[in-house]
């Protein structure tokens, strides 16, 4: 450049400032700093328009619109949910990555991994939660992003392929989901895992059932070749399948433009793509500063949660040898774990979602009404509000609650103090636990008020499964706490009934509780009590 | 158009959007150093969980494999498997073994390998191999959590040692303590009980370790065998007709006092303590006869 006769003729003030703008063009790919500050005062663009340049001159803003049409960019037309889906997507991505730094799919190590993850890496459990609540948004969010398609008709004509892409992103989603969800190999993820996949077995004939099943757990039962199977899906494969369709789908969106509101165009129009000149909002600056800003607020409030109230569940290591108690699917999945209480596994497991997936698919092609608006669709508003309250109840039914009662002094027990997880009495912990016997008769008091409420539970737990259970007769318990070893108390939980041919039965639960032990929930405030321990003496 | 009611949510100027934006950056930065600050808090007590959890896990492996031998409390069962949970055990015993690493390492490798070879042994039972690696039962985690669970008797062990709490430990034959008294861990050799008046069979069962290998409750038939000692849960049924000539009381009183004089077929001689009849007052020995051989004997 010559920079000599340039300050000749123009000064050195305005040269330098000149070369300034320049820099900052080229970092913004195109829009000078006087057109940022016009943007930023919310200016209109001047003619032709002066900040389309980035769009052609950058990778990542040439897939997004130049301009949309104002009533696609109100909030409450989309929610943003598709772009939530992608963020969210790519928050997997990061953390996902940032995971495997510290894991590797062997029986031998995950768990142990997951431990040293959770107690010996600077941000570790953080990492975990973030991916393990981002993991049950995605679920969350591309749901209700199909619900909002739905309930906008945006699957009609010409937009049939769009649905079927995401629908297939749906799926991945949910493989993806649950693939993760065995990786901590402990007892929750080993059980829900395996119940998942002998749904595969159920798939007919048999040989293609115990082949798929074969396949999916790389040996009749999960184990190390299960894991690796897994692990590979979750991080490689999976994800790719993932990305592709993202952009098959999100090419269709553009392609199309996002549908308009029924009201703005008439029957079996579509015209989001003749956008007249007075209704343009152009991405640059005002899209994208709503996106990110809505980004933004969607990160801080993950963050949030992810710090203070969600603390992803780790159980006892998986053993094969021993199904827990009410094994739960996670519970995206409860509405599958309902239908197979109330019919069989080929039935309720591969039969119903199989058509429930051709059907999903379908919608678009079994829908001929043209019409987008609300008052002409009420047999396919009616359909999704029903089929939507079908999937609440059958996830209720696939919840604990519903029909898989055990013995009443197993369920005592286990509500008070479950085999896995936390319950109420390792909640208030061995410090609230004082030594002693307490028998149920004897309407026992302890020294402290949170082991009271125990006592109290167990009593009245004790008599409600009494009145309801005629062959669980003048029952009462006897709670033995002793102490084991230095900072290791033994609880022993009795409880003697008679059946109804007057024999005397008791049953006998004993478990330990260490000083130490942190047990917590997935959901709820988290437990910051270690910020200042219990000072002693 | 009409506005909706949630209009007033609205923004519509860039700049506070924009301004809007950099504080959802400023808490999450704020929730992150938060975060930070705790970390190594956090850290710790999440290290104490899972050591914590662990010695749980430990315990409950104990109870369900390893009390029947060292006892519920681990202060051993004479001539059955010696004390853990002993101060001897924490401080003298790598020494008189020669064992130049650590007691946890001691600890784990017992457990995993086990004591399975009989040569120069003065208890009853070999300690199974508990590792899946040599062919036992345990995963690797299971054996270390069993170890902490062991290791953790060591504050209440070091405390023994005096008349109220004394070391339950039971010398090795083969490994006779080299530590000089003042070093404070009393080796103490086989202290004769103090005379406590006859004690009831069920007791004494248990603390003379004889439950260590028999079976109370289940029989002992042919596809029913114990794998150390035979079973007694039919012994009331059966003692009369092992020896020709000798009635059941005569029979488990002989083979109380004399163990060797009869062995049942496919187990070994020398097995049993010979010394039963010395440990034992006549009184005991001849409740314990009437105890086993109760039909409906309780314990
Ligand atoms: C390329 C993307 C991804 C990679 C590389 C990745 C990697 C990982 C790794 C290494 C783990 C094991 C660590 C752990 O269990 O905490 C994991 C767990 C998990 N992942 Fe992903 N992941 C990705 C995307 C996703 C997505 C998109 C979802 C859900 C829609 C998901 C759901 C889960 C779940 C539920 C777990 C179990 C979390 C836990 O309990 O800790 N992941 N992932
Ligand atoms: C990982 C999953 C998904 C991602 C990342 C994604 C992404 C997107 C994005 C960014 C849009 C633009 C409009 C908007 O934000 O609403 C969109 C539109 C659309 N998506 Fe998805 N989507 C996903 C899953 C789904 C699913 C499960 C369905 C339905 C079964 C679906 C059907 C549609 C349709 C029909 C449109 C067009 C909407 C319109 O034109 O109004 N998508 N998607």
């Amino acid at each position: 450049m010559a920079v000599q006769p340039e300050i000749e003729k123009r000064g050195f003030v305005q040269t330098v400032l000149d070369a300034a703008d320049d820099v900052f063009t080229r970092i913004t790919a195109g829009i000078p700093a006087g057109e940022v500050r016009r943007m930023l005062r919310g200016e209109a663009a001047g003619r032709p328009n002066p900040r389309l340049k980035p769009h052609s001159e950058t990778f990542l803003l040439h897939i997004k619109p130049t301009y949309y049409h104002d009533s696609v960019t109100k909030f409450t037309h989309t929610f943003r949910l598709g772009l939530l889906s992608t963020y969210l997507f790519f928050v997997e991505t990061i953390t996902g990555l940032i995971l495997m730094i510290w894991y590797a799919p062997t029986p031998e190590r995950a768990y142990v991994d997951m431990i040293r993850l959770l107690s010996n890496v600077p941000f570790g459990q953080f990492m975990r939660d973030i991916h393990r609540l981002g993991a049950e948004m995605m679920v969350l969010i591309v749901t209700a992003h199909m619900v909002r398609t739905y309930l906008t008709g945006s699957y009609k004509a010409p937009r049939q392929f769009t649905w079927f892409t995401g629908v297939i992103l749906l799926v991945v989603t949910l493989f993806l989901s649950f693939s993760g969800y065995l990786l901590p190999w402990d007892q929750l993820a080993f059980w829900a895992v395996t119940i998942g996949t002998s749904m595969a077995e159920a798939v007919p004939p048999k040989v293609v059932g115990e082949t798929v099943n074969l396949l999916a757990r790389g040996a009749p039962d999960i184990g190390a070749n299960g894991l690796l199977r897994f692990y590979l899906l979750h991080v490689l494969f999976l994800p790719l399948v993932l990305f592709l369709f993202f952009f098959v789908h999100y090419y269709k969106v553009v392609h199309f433009g996002i549908s308009l509101p029924s009201n703005e165009e008439e029957v079996g129009q579509d015209t989001a793509n003749k956008v007249p000149a007075d209704r343009r909002v152009y991405f640059l600056p005002d899209v994208m500063i709503d996106e990110t800003t809505f980004l933004i607020g969607f990160t801080a409030l993950m963050v949030a949660v992810t710090a203070f109230f969600f603390s992803a569940p780790l159980e006892s290591i998986a053993n094969p040898q021993s199904t827990p108690l009410h094994t739960v699917a996670p519970w995206y999945f409860y509405w599958l774990q309902g239908m197979l209480k109330i019919a069989d596994k080929t039935v309720a497991g591969v039969i119903l979602p199989g058509v429930l997936l051709v059907l999903l698919i379908a919608i678009p092609y079994l829908d001929r009404n043209p019409s987008r608006r609300g008052r002409d669709r009420r047999v396919a508003i009616i359909s999704g509000v029903v089929a939507g309250i079908v999937m609440i109840i059958l996830s209720w039914m696939g919840t604990p609650y519903y029909a898989v009662q055990g013995a009443p002094a197993v369920e005592i027990v286990q509500e008070l103090m479950p085999e896995e997880g936390m319950g109420p009495v390792r909640e208030i912990g061995y410090q609230h636990v004082p030594l002693g016997v307490y028998d149920t008769r004897e309407r026992p008091e302890s020294a402290d008020e949170e082991f009271n409420h125990i006592l109290h539970e167990f009593e009245a737990s004790i008599a409600a499964f009494a009145e309801k259970d005629a062959s669980f007769n003048n029952a009462y318990g006897i709670l033995e706490v002793t102490q084991e070893q230095p900072s290791l108390k033994r609880i022993t939980w009795k409880i003697n009934w008679l059946s109804p041919d007057g024999k005397e039965e008791h049953f006998v639960r004993t478990f330990f509780l260490h000083e130490d032990s942190l047990y917590w929930e997935q959901y709820g405030l988290k437990d910051f009590s270690f910020v200042r321990p219990p000072t002693q003496e | 158009m009409k506005r909706p009611w949630y209009s007033f949510l609205y923004v519509r100027s860039p700049l506070a959007k924009i301004g809007l934006g950099i504080v959802g950056v400023l808490i999450s930065i704020a929730v992150l150093l938060f975060l930070g600050v705790i970390e190594e808090r956090r850290m710790s007590a999440q290290e104490a969980n899972w050591n914590g959890r662990g010695v749980e896990k430990g315990a409950e492996i104990y109870m369900n494999n390893c009390a029947n031998c060292h006892g519920v409390d681990g202060k051993g069962l004479p001539g059955v498997a010696p004390a853990l949970h002993s101060k001897y055990f924490f401080t003298q015993r790598l020494t008189d073994v020669g064992w130049a690493g650590s007691l946890h390492d001691y600890v784990k490798l017992t457990v995993a390998s086990g004591r399975p070879s009989k040569t120069h042994t003065q208890w009853a039972q070999v300690m199974p191999t508990w590792s899946q690696r040599y062919g036992g039962p345990f995963r690797d985690d299971q054996v270390e959590n069993v170890t902490a669970f062991v290791l953790n008797w060591e504050e209440d062990a070091l405390t023994q040692g005096v008349a109220e709490n004394p070391d339950p430990w039971q010398p090795f034959t083969d490994t006779p303590s080299k530590a000089v008294a003042s070093d404070g861990a009393p080796a103490a050799e086989e202290v004769a009980p103090e005379a406590t008046g006859p004690l009831p069979p069920q007791e004494l069962f248990v603390s003379m370790g004889c439950s260590g290998c028999h079976n109370l409750d289940q029989p002992q038939t042919s596809d029913n065998r114990g794998p150390i000692a035979p079973n007694m849960g039919n012994l009331p049924e059966e003692a009369g007709t092992f020896v020709p000539g000798e009635d059941a009381e005569t029979y488990v009183h002989n083979s109380i006092v004399n163990p060797n004089a009869y062995i049942v077929e496919g187990y070994m001689a020398g097995i049993m303590p010979q010394n039963f009849g010395e440990r034992m007052s006549e009184e005991e020995i001849n409740a314990m006869v009437a105890w086993l051989l109760d039909p409906n004997r309780q314990r």
